[in-house]
């Protein structure tokens, strides 16, 4: 498949996704009308997607608070920034995207922003003294991939949905338990039940459809980091040193955590929950296992026991 | 009556993807146009260092003639070429050219410490790290191009359509790249 194919079919399934978004928005705003008020329902609805709106326009800026992420002067890492250029130019992206450097002990890295012309990629310390030039490589290949298949537009679509879905269903949820009788409309016992019973799931149901999502970019993007590199056993071997380190990032947001290359919270835990098929569900990664077996299968390799020790890039930046 | 439909949704099928699979082959072609563009754009920015590197070292050794001469020609080689293929012999014997430019470069130590040879030499070392990686892109389109042409059915019309197979950029020396024993400078 090549570029604009895999572009024009994530354009595509961001179409989906939304439409799957808004009706879901829909059906919220529809009990919520249904069972209280109808005007509270219209309320609802306009709200959201104004918040929405206003949310998808700022959604640089608030990634870049939620992850810490600083700007660095132009002159600043030029080793690196020279990484990320060549990378950039192998993807065929039309322009470089911005490095902000995330001052973390953790070693991750995470791609944001709407269209590739305004994406910055987010870098820890962590990651660039962990990391040889090689694996470095990949990681930056994994995150461009995201920029350039247009995940990070996806992803903070099905953010923003998942989050204004799950608000205005709570804020349902707690006006017909507590608004009493005033402000509900009649209707028959079954019609409370459902909403209910529709308000509650309702969230699940956004985070589910989110997070079934960004687990399917990942193995999307370990898969372009190879091509655009060509080399797969890189990015395994980036993989398995992340798989090593126990570190999680200090300023990791829940809400953010499926923009990172591997889940920035508690991992460790969550990679042992894996053998549980339905708490699976809930990870926005998948196990960096399955991430690694899936690389030796395409690129036809296995992992060496020991990771080769060479020394990590920031030497050459100068970083101690 | 019943077969008249059945023709006309038959020929509108093949329409559709007559249309469909045209419109591929042109996306395919630009994709490729854009790869070859990325690789022009860095090739003259490697010509275009090459004046100051080669006035930078003839300050220094003004006798070395004949590798500036080399040089020279090479680059000029380089902006002449006009298919991608003789672009990337071209850009080869520049790059060898330059191999030997480094290494007589090695014998003066003046040179060697000025800010301005320095700069170039890594300016140049970023362009040849740059050439390569548009040199993935570009080649990975053209093969999705011409795999595009070459299969059924359409390597019976793609031809007398105006598409016809684009060449590879390729470089013997990737890997061969011009040693010089500096440290970067970066």
């Amino acid at each position: 498949m090549t570029l604009q194919q895999q572009i024009r079919r994530n354009r595509l399934k961001s179409g989906i996704v939304i439409f799957g978004f808004v009706l879901l928005l829909g059906v919220v705003a529809g009990l919520i009308g249904a069972v209280l008020d109808l005007r509270l329902g219209v309320a609802a609805l306009l709200g959201s997607v104004l918040y929405a709106i206003f949310a998808i326009g700022s959604s640089r800026r608030m990634v870049a608070r939620m992850t810490g992420a600083q700007e660095i002067g132009p002159e600043q890492l030029r080793p690196l920034r020279r990484i990320v250029e060549n990378v950039s130019i192998a993807a065929g992206l039309p322009v470089t995207p911005e490095i902000r450097i995330v001052d973390d002990p953790a070693p991750n890295a995470f791609a944001a922003g709407i269209r590739p012309q305004t994406s910055y990629l987010g870098v820890t310390t962590g990651l660039l003294r962990a990391m040889p030039q090689r694996e470095l490589e990949a990681v930056l290949g994994h995150e461009i991939s995201h920029v350039r298949n247009r995940d990070t537009y996806l992803m903070t679509m099905a953010t923003i949905f998942a989050g204004v879905i799950a608000l205005i269903a709570d804020i349902g949820f707690r006006m017909l338990l507590y608004g009493g009788g005033r402000s509900r409309r009649g209707g028959g016992a079954v019609v409370i039940v459902l909403a209910v019973v529709g308000l509650l799931l309702a969230p699940y149901a956004a985070l589910l459809l989110k997070l079934s999502l960004s687990r399917r970019r990942e193995f999307l993007a370990d898969a372009g980091s190879a091509e655009i590199l060509n080399d797969a056993e890189a990015m395994a071997l980036a993989l398995r040193r992340l798989q090593l380190d126990t570190t999680t990032v200090a300023y990791a947001d829940a809400s953010v955590a499926h923009l990172w290359v591997e889940s920035p919270t508690s991992r460790v835990e969550s990679e042992r929950r894996g053998v549980l098929a339905l708490s699976s569900l809930f990870d926005t990664h998948p196990p960096l296992e399955q991430r690694i077996a899936a690389l030796e299968e395409s690129g036809g390799f296995r992992l060496p026991e020991q990771l080769p020790a060479d020394a990590p890039f920031a030497v050459e930046l100068g970083l101690t | 009556m019943l077969w008249l439909w059945i023709g006309l949704g038959v020929l509108a099928i093949l329409v559709v993807l007559v249309v469909v699979g045209y419109n591929r082959l042109v996306r395919l072609r630009n994709e490729a146009g854009t790869g070859w563009a990325n690789i022009d754009v860095q090739l003259q920015r490697r010509a275009d260092l090459i004046p100051n590197l080669v006035e930078a070292v003839r300050g220094y050794a003004a006798h070395e003639r004949g590798v500036f001469e080399e040089v020279t020609k090479a680059r000029s080689a380089l902006q002449r070429a006009g298919t991608p293929a003789s672009a990337g012999e071209a850009n080869e014997l520049l790059t060898a050219a330059l191999g030997r430019l480094f290494a007589i470069a090695e014998a003066y130590p003046e040179l060697r410490a000025s800010e301005n040879f320095l700069r170039l030499q890594d300016e140049l070392t970023d362009t040849e790290d740059k050439i390569s990686a548009a040199r993935r892109y570009y080649n990975t389109t053209v093969m999705h191009y011409n795999t595009g042409i070459q299969s059924l059915p359409w390597v019976l019309v793609a031809r007398p359509l105006g598409f016809s197979e684009k060449e590879f950029f390729a470089a013997e020396g990737d890997v061969a790249v011009p040693e010089v024993a500096f440290t970067p400078s970066t």
